[in-house]
Order: C-alpha cells, then sequence, then structure tokens
C-alpha cells in the first residue's frame, strides 16, 4: 500500500477503496469514488485535463521525453489476400437499464428486483458510415469486430459525448497488433495521436490481425478517466479467426462485470452480464444438440470470476476437463464444445456473492 | 466551386484550375485556431421587428449582443446583409421563424454593391446558429461561415444567389440541415478547404434540398464530410467532391455521402436560367451538365448507399484531376462507390451508370445495384470493393470524359431516357420564365 502522501487520501478513505470502491488516477489527480454520485468528481478532473502536449504540432519535446517519442509510424496495410474491416463507432452516453424486465425480475429464483435500476452508461455504438446513423440502439457490450489473418480493422472512432460536458475517451484494443499511435491509450504527456479523442472529435484506428492475434479480445476505453468510463460500459470484444476458418455454429460473448453505486449513482451494486443482471435480463444464449459452440467469458471489473454451465464441461487450453473456470480482469476464456444436452441450463459465476447479485443467465438447448 | 479552365492545347488536358468565382473581398482564410471557450452568460434575447422593436434592423440588434445571446427576428423583408464577426460573437444564437423561413427574409437585391454581397456571413466567429431564414438575391452567397469552430446552420432557404447558397470555408466541424438552397450561379451548398485534423471533427449535411443550381454541392478540398438524407436534383451537376489548387489543402478527403437521392441533374443552365449567370472567363468552362456525382481528385471517399437516376451523362464518376498543380493529390485514391442503386429500378435510367479513368489506385466500385451502361464500355476500370493496389488506367475513356467538358452545347453526349414520374417534382433541363 502506498503511504497517504502518495495518494493524497485519508486513511479510512484508503481502506473503503477495498469495499468495491474505486481510486481513479485522473491526470495527475487521484479521486476516490465510493458512494453515488461520486463519479461527478471524476468526470470533472477528467475534463480538467487539456489536450496532451505531445500531440500539439511542432511543439518542444516534454520533460523526459525519449527519442522514442520521436518516431513516426506508417499505417498498416492488410496483408495479400487480407482486406480493410471498416468500422464506424460513436461512443456516447445512454440511459441504460441493467434489469429491464417489468416488474423487474430475478427469473432463476422466481422473485422481483427491487428498483431503480436505470443508469446513464456510456457505450460504443456501432454506426453506418460516415457517422451518418445508428445500426440499432445503444447496447453494452459495444459491437463485436471480426477480422481474419491478413486484414487490417480499421475503425472510425468518434467521442459523441456534448462538447460542453463530456470528456476525452479512447478505443484501446487487445490482442491485435497496433503501433503506438493506434494504441488508443493516454499517457500524459507521451500521449500519441489515438490516446485522446476529445468531445466531438474522431479518430481512425488501424490495427492488424496478426497470425498471432488469432483469438477473442476485449477493447475498451483507456484515455484519462478509463476505469470509470470503461465500468460504465466502453468495452466490447475483437475476434480474430484464421483466413477462411469455420465460425461456430454458435457463438456467443459475455462480459462479466458489475455496476457499483460510485459509477452508476444507484443505491445497489449489481452484478452484470453483458450490462443486465439476474436470469432473465441477462443474455439467454440458445443452442441445438450437434452444434459447435463456442462461448467467449471475459472479465471487466476488478474481480475474479468463475464461468460455470450446468450439464456441461468442456477442454480449457491444457486439454483438462473443466466446468467452472476461472477467468481475470481483460482475461478471456473459451467454453468450446460439441452440444450434447438439451435443456434448460443456468449459466452463471460461480463466485457466490457475484452469482446472487445477478451474474447469472440462462442457456436453452433444442434436441 | 464550378469553374474549370480548358487549357487549349490539346482536349486531354483540358480541365484546370478554376476562374475567380467573383465571390467578393473577404478576409484572408485563417486558421480557425483553438476553439472559443462558451460564454457563461447571464444570456439575453434581442427582439427585431420593422415596427414596435428595439431593434429595427437585424444589424443593430447583432452588434449589440453579447456571445451567446439570441437575437430573435420577427417575420419581414430585410435588405440588409447582416456580419457576426469575431469572439465576442461566438455562440450567437440568430433565429428567424425556423417552422416557416419564408417569412423572415434577407433581400439584397437593394443598395451598394458591397452591401449585397451575403445574406448572413459568420466569420471568426464559433458556434454560431443561423436557424429560420431566407435568404435572396445575394450577389455572393446566402449564408456564409468563414473560419470558425463550429455553426449550425438550419432551417435556411437560399436562393437566386449570385455565387453559393449555404456555405462553410475554412473552418472546422458544423452542421447544415433541413434547409433549402435553390437557383444558384455556382453550388447551392459548398464546404471547402477543410484544414487537415489529426482528431477530426465531423461536419454533417443532413435533409436539404438542392435544386436549379450550377452545382447542387460543391465540396472543393473537404475533409470529414458526412452528406445524408438530402435531395440532389435539378441543377447542372449534383454533388463535386473536387481538388483545386486555389484553395488550400488539396485535394477533398475522407467524406461519406450516404442515403441521398440524386436525380435529374440535366439543368442546361447555359440556355437560360433565374439567375444571372455570369460570364465564363475566356477559356474556362463548368463541370459538363447532366452528372449526378463526380470526384474530380479525391482520397478515401465513400459513395454508398444513395438512390441516383436519370442524370443524362453519368451517375457517379471519378476522374483524375489532370491539371492540378500538386501533383501528388491529383489521383483519386482510396475512393469507393458500392451500395448505390442506380436508374430507379430500371425506370429512369442514367445515361451512364459509372464513369471512370482507372487513375490513381485502392479505388473500388461495387455491389452497386441497375448498373447497365458504363464508361469504359467494358467495365475493366471498376475493381470491386474492397480493393488495394493501382487501378486499371483506362486513356480513351479519360479522354472521352474530359472531352465532354469542352462541349458548348452541354448536352450533345447525353444519353436521355424518359423519366420516371415523381410527384411533387418536375424535371428542369431548359429554364422558362
Amino acid at each position: 500500500m502506498p503511504p497517504e502522501s502518495e495518494t493524497g487520501l485519508p486513511r479510512r478513505s484508503f481502506f473503503a477503496v477495498g469495499a468495491g470502491a474505486l481510486l481513479c488516477s485522473i491526470g495527475g489527480e487521484q479521486v476516490l469514488l465510493s458512494k453515488p454520485g461520486d463519479a461527478a468528481k471524476a468526470d470533472a478532473a477528467a475534463r480538467r485535463i487539456a489536450a496532451p502536449r505531445a500531440r500539439a504540432a511542432a511543439t518542444k519535446p516534454p520533460p523526459g521525453a525519449d527519442p522514442v517519442d520521436q518516431l513516426k509510424f506508417p499505417t498498416p496495410q492488410p496483408q495479400p489476400g487480407g482486406v480493410r474491416r471498416e468500422f464506424w463507432i460513436q461512443a456516447r452516453d445512454a440511459l441504460w437499464d441493467i434489469v429491464p424486465t417489468r416488474p423487474r425480475r430475478d427469473q432463476w429464483h422466481g422473485r422481483a428486483v427491487a428498483g431503480p435500476s436505470v443508469y446513464r452508461a456510456f457505450v460504443y455504438q456501432q454506426m453506418t458510415v460516415g457517422f451518418a446513423a445508428p445500426l440499432g440502439p445503444p447496447r453494452i457490450p459495444g459491437p463485436t469486430l471480426y477480422a481474419e489473418v491478413g486484414d487490417t480493422l480499421v475503425v472510425h472512432f468518434r467521442n459523441g459525448l456534448s462538447e460542453r460536458t463530456g470528456q476525452a475517451l479512447t478505443m484501446h484494443p487487445h490482442g491485435v497488433k497496433y503501433n503506438p499511435d493506434y494504441d488508443g491509450v493516454y499517457l500524459g504527456d507521451f500521449t500519441r495521436a489515438g490516446g485522446f479523442i476529445a468531445p466531438g472529435d474522431e479518430f481512425t484506428y488501424t490495427w492488424e490481425a496478426t497470425p498471432d492475434a488469432v483469438g477473442v479480445w476485449p477493447y475498451h476505453d483507456h484515455g484519462p478517466n478509463h476505469t470509470l468510463n470503461t465500468f460504465r460500459g466502453l468495452f466490447g470484444a475483437v475476434i480474430v479467426r484464421e483466413k477462411g476458418a469455420k465460425a461456430p455454429d454458435m457463438e456467443a460473448v459475455l462480459f462479466f462485470h458489475s455496476l457499483a453505486p460510485p459509477v452508476t449513482g444507484l443505491e445497489r451494486q449489481f452484478q452484470c452480464i453483458n450490462g443486465r443482471a439476474f436470469a432473465g435480463n441477462t443474455p439467454t444464449l440458445r443452442a441445438k444438440a450437434g452444434q459447435d459452440v463456442a462461448i467467449h467469458v471475459m472479465g471487466m471489473d476488478s474481480n475474479f470470476h468463475d464461468f460455470h454451465i450446468h450439464g456441461h464441461r468442456w477442454k480449457d487450453p491444457n486439454g483438462t476437463f473443466v466446468d467452472t473456470p476461472a477467468v481475470g480482469p481483460n482475461e478471456t476464456l473459451t467454453a468450446r464444445f460439441v452440444e450434447d444436452n438439451p435443456g434448460r441450463w443456468l449459466y452463471h459465476c460461480h463466485v457466490f456473492t457475484h452469482q446472487d447479485g445477478g451474474m447469472a443467465g440462462w442457456y436453452l438447448v433444442e434436441p | 466551386m464550378s469553374r474549370i479552365r480548358i487549357a487549349g492545347v490539346a482536349l486531354v488536358a483540358a480541365l484546370a484550375v478554376p476562374s475567380v468565382a467573383s465571390a467578393g473581398q473577404y478576409p484572408p482564410p485563417a486558421d480557425p485556431g483553438a476553439p472559443q471557450k462558451p460564454p457563461k452568460g447571464p444570456f439575453h434575447t434581442l427582439q427585431v421587428c420593422k415596427k414596435d422593436c428595439k431593434y429595427k434592423t437585424i444589424q443593430a440588434a447583432v452588434n449589440k449582443a453579447k456571445a451567446g445571446d439570441t437575437v430573435k427576428v420577427k417575420s419581414g423583408v430585410y435588405h440588409e446583409q447582416v456580419k457576426i464577426s469575431g469572439a465576442s460573437k461566438r455562440y450567437l444564437k440568430l433565429v428567424g421563424n425556423p417552422g416557416s423561413p419564408s417569412k423572415v427574409v434577407i433581400d439584397s437585391s437593394r443598395g451598394k454593391a458591397a452591401a449585397r454581397q451575403n445574406g448572413v456571413w459568420v466569420t471568426d466567429a464559433d458556434q454560431v446558429t443561423v436557424n429560420g431564414f431566407t435568404a435572396r438575391h445575394y450577389n455572393g452567397n446566402g449564408f456564409f461561415v468563414l473560419n470558425a469552430n463550429g455553426y449550425t446552420l438550419k432551417n435556411l432557404n437560399a436562393t437566386l444567389g449570385g455565387v453559393y447558397g449555404i456555405y462553410a470555408f475554412n473552418s472546422v466541424g458544423g452542421t447544415m440541415s433541413d434547409s433549402q438552397a435553390s437557383y444558384n450561379n455556382d453550388a447551392g451548398f459548398y464546404i471547402g478547404q477543410t484544414p487537415p485534423q489529426t482528431t477530426p471533427k465531423r461536419s454533417t449535411v443532413t435533409r436539404v434540398k438542392s435544386f436549379g443550381n450550377v452545382l447542387g454541392f460543391s465540396g472543393t478540398n473537404m475533409r470529414y464530410v458526412t452528406i445524408t438524407k438530402s435531395q440532389w436534383f435539378n441543377n447542372g451537376t449534383g454533388l463535386v467532391p473536387n481538388a483545386l489548387d486555389s484553395e488550400k489543402y488539396a485535394p477533398d478527403e475522407d467524406n461519406v455521402i450516404t442515403d441521398n437521392d440524386i436525380f435529374w441533374n440535366n439543368f442546361n443552365y447555359y440556355a437560360g436560367a433565374p439567375f444571372k449567370r455570369k460570364r465564363t472567363s475566356v477559356g474556362s468552362v463548368a463541370y459538363p451538365v447532366g452528372v449526378g456525382l463526380i470526384i474530380f481528385g479525391g482520397r478515401r471517399n465513400v459513395v454508398s448507399n444513395n438512390r441516383i437516376y436519370g442524370n443524362y451523362l453519368a451517375g457517379v464518376g471519378i476522374l483524375k484531376q489532370i491539371v492540378l498543380k500538386q501533383a501528388d493529390a491529383a489521383d483519386p485514391v482510396g475512393n469507393q462507390v458500392h451500395d448505390n442503386q442506380f436508374g430507379l429500378g430500371g425506370a429512369d435510367l442514367n445515361g451512364r451508370e459509372l464513369v471512370y479513368d482507372g487513375s490513381g489506385s485502392d479505388n473500388c466500385f461495387g455491389p452497386n445495384a441497375g448498373v447497365t451502361t458504363t464508361l469504359p464500355a467494358d467495365g475493366s476500370t471498376f475493381a470491386a470493393c474492397p480493393f488495394q493496389g493501382a487501378n486499371a488506367f483506362n486513356g480513351a475513356a479519360q479522354t472521352e470524359a474530359i472531352g465532354w467538358a469542352g462541349d458548348t452545347t452541354h448536352e450533345k453526349f447525353w444519353i436521355k431516357h424518359p423519366h420516371a414520374p415523381k410527384k411533387g417534382y418536375t424535371p428542369l433541363e431548359h429554364y422558362k420564365k
């Protein structure tokens, strides 16, 4: 634990961080989020951050600069036979209902869920070309980006937050290859082009689907206020396959994460899958016997989770049969199996406080 | 900007820089610089009307207004040029009648020439809104924004003008919406000379109508513009994203034209027009009449999901800007034309659906529906999307397409098909008083 002088926090507040609160470092400020309404403090700190110095044209290097900070990078092109896969993605705020059934219901236990359950989320929303129109309603997670080895993913990203009240955002992918301009990370004075996209601004990221990028990976905000804004809903998945590889018959992406009072402004904490809590609200997965099923699970909060599907088992990467493997923050596990067990099944996080807080859903298998 | 000059040496070297579009004397374009900070208020509303208001002219109220204030203009015809200039007028809202813009008219037909140049002119003032006006009979432009970070132009009607209808130049981000421009001696709508930006702000043109103009839309060296949900019809040429040396930052780049209706752009204004057609300078011609959309030099423009029909010369063309001095900006690169519907399901064909000389690289076409006739006829230049690499250049196609601009009848190369009737719309080829 760092001494108080490093955090600027009283000891009592610092211990509170361990009880589900967030300690955010935002542009040189440290902001403790421990109760509803605290997110406004982090947002205000984020808005105080000016565009990074390294981004300004022809300015002198910031203190501590290294020659690597002056490197220039070409925009990568697809490999022979690969294609540019273009996406238009806008980050925006949206009212999001964590428990949208009415009356609010936990179908697993057949009980009512006490409200309220609506908060102001931040989401990545896929748009038509030129951001002319939405390609569907706002949702958590953001769109799944598919590519094959040899392709480039060209992501036109727009920060659609209000220019008057918003804050800088980014898109940072895991797994795929990128040069520092397309990292999408805020690095203070050393921030490159894609690491600070102010409200109203756009940036086009180019990421490469290299052979070692095959897999399922998260992307998320990595701007100055990344922890809070990722927790608000700014995350999604990238899936890279071998060229010409057959997609599974049924494929699902599940993010296990929590929505806590300091993030939502709500009184209670929800344990969520894809922004929803409690079976009947979380994704209901469907498959048929005989299908090749792939369920990708990623952690997107500060906890570890155990992914369990009733009635099923599959091999982990070591070849060991499992039915409750663990997954950590921004890590991916894939349950892949040939479906052989029809019926109504529950899937859930097997951390008991998580499953009871809503981190559970239905898996319905037809014969 | 509509003028392109015939060099007169060989036909293939025909298209060149524009003549000066008699746009009047404006301050030179400057870097819009850092955005001006939003004003804090308190904000006030200043009323303008012909009688019984504190302000009898719009300009008097604008002069008195502070940043962020609203100037509300009541119905009437105002014979004045409104200038909104400088940071002290940032975030100003100039509001006429958004529901009925025809009731609040800025008419430039009277007074000295200097006062008849623009209807409303915004310069070096960020985030100004102009909403609910008609401008007419201006010598220059109806509504003109220069050197601004952000603007909102909506519920406007710009008609019978000397140059451009609704126009933003050297500006960063803005919106033109729910507006109409008709019978302008150059472009109805124009966004030009967008400064290149690392993290650009997009400009949007949406839900507008442009008809009876020399050009429906001009985009000289424009960037980051999305044009959507709009109608471009009965112009000489519909839309022209283009590269020119006469303005900074060539070429045009990263624009998207999607979900528009682009039809009947066969208005031969040479044979008569309701606006005063300025004499073409020696050796200069305009874009050929009868084209839906032409990219004349440009990079990474996307033309998709539009309905394009009844344009007698061509639906969509891409050509090298063959006489651009900045040679590295002349070739079209990375432009995409896909998922468009041509010819209204066969009911209203274009003379040729697609025209492309095969210059440049990474340009691609298709899938598009309803493509029946192309230049070149063998389709050899039309690489399918996505495409990377050098395109298949066809010199004969380039010569033929550029030759169209030299046609003094402006109709010789048309391939006319009957139009399908469209309720509420009448084709305009030859203007009759």
